[in-house]
């Protein structure tokens, strides 16, 4: 075996252990700086045509120690990331005698009907703070950041229900076609994404939008594949030593 | 030295670029890569492995570079749009072999050696996902990145490196 070779194999097994120690948790990476599709929406209750292949959509949880009184800042997110919330410290006031206190998000399988004219788009989802031992109520005192994944299709803005009613909430969308909103939540209760009754679906130009830069990319690499295989086949061609006459 | 700055200024360029969309930062970059390839072509003289060998030898190495993840959750991404985003993933990855793997690997070994050559490779191949993945990313990235021209100077070829890259990427769809 030749020194490069040594070399190459010892560089190999140090690279293969080393790669398999630093994986994450999260999934393996994509080592082109290329983004990978979010995943499917996952519908609590997905229309017909989405009902095949459909994935229920999962919850979240965590749990914060209180100190004082009051949870320390943190996040809680679902496991499939369709919905986030982030408070800072303060946030959320635990009753006296509380150690921690646990959020949860749920979808919500039951929810309050819709206000008239408006139509749920895609999971309500309760959040919710309850302290621990005992299950006592936590309250919100300020408002917490909550991002919520928004189905294909029209939107207008995310509403809140705390159990008196659906009320709207300003939004903000995600810039570059992303599928999320987010809003600065007042409270505890439901959050859903919600449009006007009837409200056109998305725009032939927003859907150009988001596969352009996917099939524009794959048309350059095409283009360039090609234009690298002629090249190769003219070179090859060019370095082929004329055919010699032959003698009568 | 040449091929290590034409392939850390792509990288940059795309970075730059990113601002104006994945279409046209990703496009450039593989231009890029592929003209530093074209330009830096040259003979080799080094043992090859024979084509056969090496492809399975590329298959096996990227699935010991999958091995970590795959007991992990499944994704929800159906299979029928992997296709595509695959043919991309393949496209960029074999370009990026063939620019660092090859160009790149080529000139190193000529010049320092050709553990030097896996050791730039490896290097020049985190620093060009600094900008999409952050510093975060960086071990991970330089491992496989070692592991890739460890391949490279094993086999003597890049098509093996190629097929391990395009796997390792073509997990993401799955696990990620």
């Amino acid at each position: 075996m030749t020194g490069a070779r040594r070399g190459g194999l010892a560089a190999l097994a140090l690279g293969l252990i080393a790669a398999a120690l630093l994986h994450g948790r999260g999934g393996p990476p994509v080592f082109d700086g290329i983004v990978v599709p979010p995943e499917p929406y996952r519908w609590e209750s997905p229309p017909p045509n989405l009902r095949a292949g459909n994935k229920p959509p999962l919850s979240g949880e965590a749990t914060f120690p209180v100190a004082n009184g009051q949870v320390p800042g943190g996040g809680v997110q679902t496991g499939d990331s369709q919905v986030i919330i982030f408070f800072g410290p303060g946030t959320f006031k635990a009753p006296t005698g509380a150690q921690s206190t646990k959020c949860t998000i749920n979808p919500d399988p039951n929810p309050p009907a819709a206000p008239s004219g408006v139509d749920i788009r895609g999971n309500v989802y309760h959040i919710n703070c309850g302290a621990q031992p005992g299950g006592a109520v936590v309250t919100a005192v300020t408002t917490f950041h909550l991002t919520l994944r928004v189905p294909p299709g029209a939107f207008n803005e995310i509403q809140y229900n705390d159990g008196n009613g659906w009320r709207a909430l300003t939004t903000l969308r995600a810039p570059g076609g992303d599928p999320f909103a987010s809003v600065n939540a007042p409270g505890f209760g439901e959050y859903a994404a919600t449009a006007p009754t009837g409200a056109p679906g998305e725009s032939f130009l927003t859907v150009l939008g988001r596969y352009a830069p996917f099939y524009g990319i794959l048309a350059f690499v095409i283009l360039f594949g090609i234009i690298a295989i002629v090249q190769e086949i003219r070179r090859r061609q060019r370095a082929r030593p004329p055919p010699t006459k032959k003698r009568r | 030295m040449r091929v290590t700055v034409l392939v850390l200024g792509a990288a940059l360029l795309r970075a730059l670029l990113l601002p104006a969309g994945d279409l046209l930062s990703t496009a450039f970059f593989a231009a890029c890569l592929l003209g530093i390839a074209w330009v830096e072509r040259g003979p080799t003289t080094e043992p090859r492995w024979g084509r056969g060998r090496a492809l399975v030898t590329g298959l096996m190495v990227g699935a010991v570079l999958l091995a970590p993840v795959v007991t992990g959750q499944l994704s929800a991404r159906t299979l029928s749009d992997f296709w595509t985003w695959a043919a991309i993933a393949a496209v960029i990855a074999a370009l990026e072999e063939t620019a660092i793997r090859g160009a790149l690997y080529r000139r190193w070994s000529e010049e320092a050696g050709p553990v030097a050559a896996i050791v730039a490779g490896a290097v020049v191949f985190a620093l060009i996902h600094l900008p999409r993945y952050g510093l975060g990313a960086m071990p991970l990235d330089a491992a496989v990145g070692l592991a890739l021209g460890g391949l490279r100077a094993v086999t003597g070829r890049v098509m093996p490196c190629a097929i391990a890259h395009t796997i390792a990427d073509w997990g993401a769809w799955f696990w990620a």
